[in-house]
């Protein structure tokens, strides 16, 4: 090998100034986007073991079996308010969500799905405390504080969540597995509801229980609306009833550490139930997709 | 649309009627969506007979007057200016801390974590939107507000705070609420809308647009920042917009720890109040029409900021559909 040669491929090799300043910029950025996953992360972290630290020593049995003035102090009527509330709301949102999903992916015009996909788009973006409201101001004065107010309130809420849900999954239905079905004669109807949607149901049963619940942990809308009791409701939505969010917010503002402490113990039950149900749907989503 | 052509030819009545029965899934969505507009606007009707909407959007002072001696309300005054500041400042805040980290963190799922890590990380960051907002306002009243109040909101005070007056606080006795804390724990809450949104859409950026500028000799900070942001920014503007607006309608969470005080505060370390925060706490006190109009005007104001962020995103997102982000 010549001289000149070596010094060419030296210069080739050899990092100049500008590019040791790039690699430099490189590492730099490379540790900036991974400190900011790791302060997305952080929250969580820092909650859930807060949120456990002081909800453990109020965690005892009778916790889950006695109603508020009993001698033990419990939260039974807010778990089964909450599910009763929850309950209902995806019993009349699910059926509507879900028709006008299946109608908005299967029937409708491309101007229909236009109007129809804007009017979800907007009311996925309507903020709690308007359906609170709107509860409040119509319902309210008819029916008093109740059931029925807070399902209607909530209802509003999880109706788009279940319309979107329900129609983006109809949407990943192979459309050759329609085309199939009409191929060989099966109406328009039974095409829809036993090819595309019991394809879809897996993914449309997912939309349902995510928006149970998103239901399952709505505050604002409850207090304007069932208020809260400490008597034990079931099945009586004309009346005030209660639910954990409700338990959460009213006890955390009382002077009394024991009534704080049972706030810290309704949220960590609150958020472990809407935890499980994310990961155990979440999970199931992607192993269906994957197999 | 599978249906469409065949459905004219071999038009049978089981056809139409399940067609009829699912499109009325599909118009109780939209009645209830203009009984939402219209509730509003008849509700807040009688506030109008005594202040205009101008009062309602510049004043500081919310009144619900004093009555004389024919029994009528006087001096009534709803100004929801206050509870606007709120709004503005507590969402700002969250934006402006929560949209660099949520971009950045979405750029280190995508681009740098090994699959092993994205998976679950990606996997932790969505869990965070399922906490309700309830169990983080008790967190932050029982913890982080503390915390921030010691640190972050220490540091700013102390640095700032004598040259930028909405950034001052008395360090011996520092208030027991802020909007800023609020604002701050709004950038927790919506930070896993800016990850999961800007994921979507930095993932969507073609492989063959790397690979080009890769294959000039850039880095892959430079792919980042000359390629992936240009081309997803519209989606990312988006998916911020969206966090925006979550934030605006956010209630019980800021209600738990802002402080729930009238008027505009004089520094964002003082306690306020937002126009969500102001319905949860006024509404049980309205009575009669006039204060009861307030609240619906309050709601309207909140419908009426994030229908049209909606409706924004909606126009952003088709964008970027129909242009691939290049635009």
């Amino acid at each position: 090998m010549s001289m000149p040669e070596a010094s060419i491929a030296k210069l080739l090799t050899q990092p100049t100034s500008g590019e040791r300043a790039r690699q430099r910029t490189n590492r730099v950025m490379r540790v900036l986007v991974g400190v900011a996953a790791f302060l997305a992360i952080l929250p969580l972290v820092a909650l859930i073991l807060f949120v456990l630290l002081k909800a453990v020593p109020f965690l005892v049995p009778s916790f889950f079996f006695n109603n508020p003035l009993d001698q033990e102090p419990g939260i039974l009527n807010a778990i089964v308010g909450s599910l009763q509330l929850s309950g209902l709301t995806v019993l009349i949102s699910g059926p509507i969500g879900i028709a006008g999903g299946v109608y908005l992916s299967e029937f409708a015009s491309p101007r229909v799905v236009a109007i129809g996909e804007t009017a979800i788009d907007v009311m996925l973006g309507v903020p709690s405390i308007v359906a609170g409201v709107v509860a409040y101001l119509i319902l309210v004065p008819v029916l008093g504080f109740s059931g029925w107010a807070a399902v209607a309130a909530l209802s509003i809420l999880t109706l788009p969540i279940m319309m979107r849900s329900t129609q983006e999954v109809l949407r990943l239905v192979p459309q050759a597995i329609r085309e199939a079905s009409l191929a060989l004669g099966v109406p328009v109807w039974k095409t829809a509801l036993y090819v595309s949607v019991r394809t879809a149901l897996p993914g449309i049963l997912t939309g349902v229980i995510l928006a149970f619940s998103r239901a399952l942990g709505e505050t604002a809308p409850l207090l304007m609306t069932a208020r809260g009791t400490n008597a034990e409701n079931w099945l009586d939505f004309s009346t005030t009833m209660n639910a954990m969010p409700i338990v959460i917010y009213q006890y955390s503002n009382a002077a009394s550490d024991l009534l704080i402490g049972q706030a810290w113990a309704t949220a960590l039950i609150l958020m472990v139930i809407a935890l499980t149900i994310n990961v155990l749907v979440r999970g199931r989503t992607v192993n269906s997709r994957t197999a | 649309m599978a249906g469409l052509e065949l459905r004219r030819t071999g038009g049978l009545s089981a056809d139409s009627f399940f067609r009829r029965i699912t499109g009325t899934g599909l118009i109780i969505l939209v009645v209830a969506l203009a009984g939402l507009v219209v509730a509003f606007v008849g509700y807040s009707n009688p506030l109008w007979t005594i202040q205009s909407p101008i009062d309602f959007l510049t004043s500081s002072t919310w009144s619900t007057g004093t009555i004389n001696e024919n029994g009528e309300i006087v001096d009534a005054l709803y100004g929801a200016l206050g509870a606007i500041f709120g709004t503005v400042a507590t969402s700002l805040i969250a934006v402006l801390f929560a949209a660099p980290i949520g971009i950045l963190a979405a750029i280190f799922l995508v681009e740098f974590a090994p699959p092993r890590l994205a998976a679950p990380l990606t996997f932790i960051v969505e869990l965070i939107a399922a906490i309700p907002s309830v169990v983080f306002g008790l967190w932050a009243a029982g913890d982080l507000s503390n915390r921030l109040r010691d640190t972050i909101e220490w540091w700013i005070a102390s640095s700032f705070g004598r040259f930028i007056p909405f950034l001052s606080e008395d360090p011996e006795s520092p208030a027991a609420d802020s909007v800023f804390r609020a604002g701050f724990l709004l950038a927790i809450m919506i930070l896993p809308m800016v990850v999961a949104v800007s994921r979507e859409f930095i993932r969507s950026v073609p492989i063959s647009l790397r690979e080009g500028y890769i294959g000039m000799g850039a880095t892959k900070w430079e792919v980042i920042r000359d390629v992936i942001l240009p081309t997803a920014r519209i989606g990312l503007i988006g998916g911020v917009l969206l966090a925006l607006g979550r934030a605006i309608g956010e209630t019980i969470a800021v209600t738990m720890v802002i402080g729930n005080a009238e008027g505009v505060p004089s520094s964002l370390f003082q306690p306020g109040q937002t126009v969500a925060s102001k319905i949860a706490s006024n509404i049980g006190e309205a009575s009669g029409p006039v204060a009861i109009g307030a609240m619906a005007a309050l709601g309207l104001s909140l419908f009426l900021i994030t229908t049209v962020i909606s409706l924004v995103v909606r126009v952003l997102v088709r964008r970027f559909a129909v242009t691939g982000g290049r635009s």
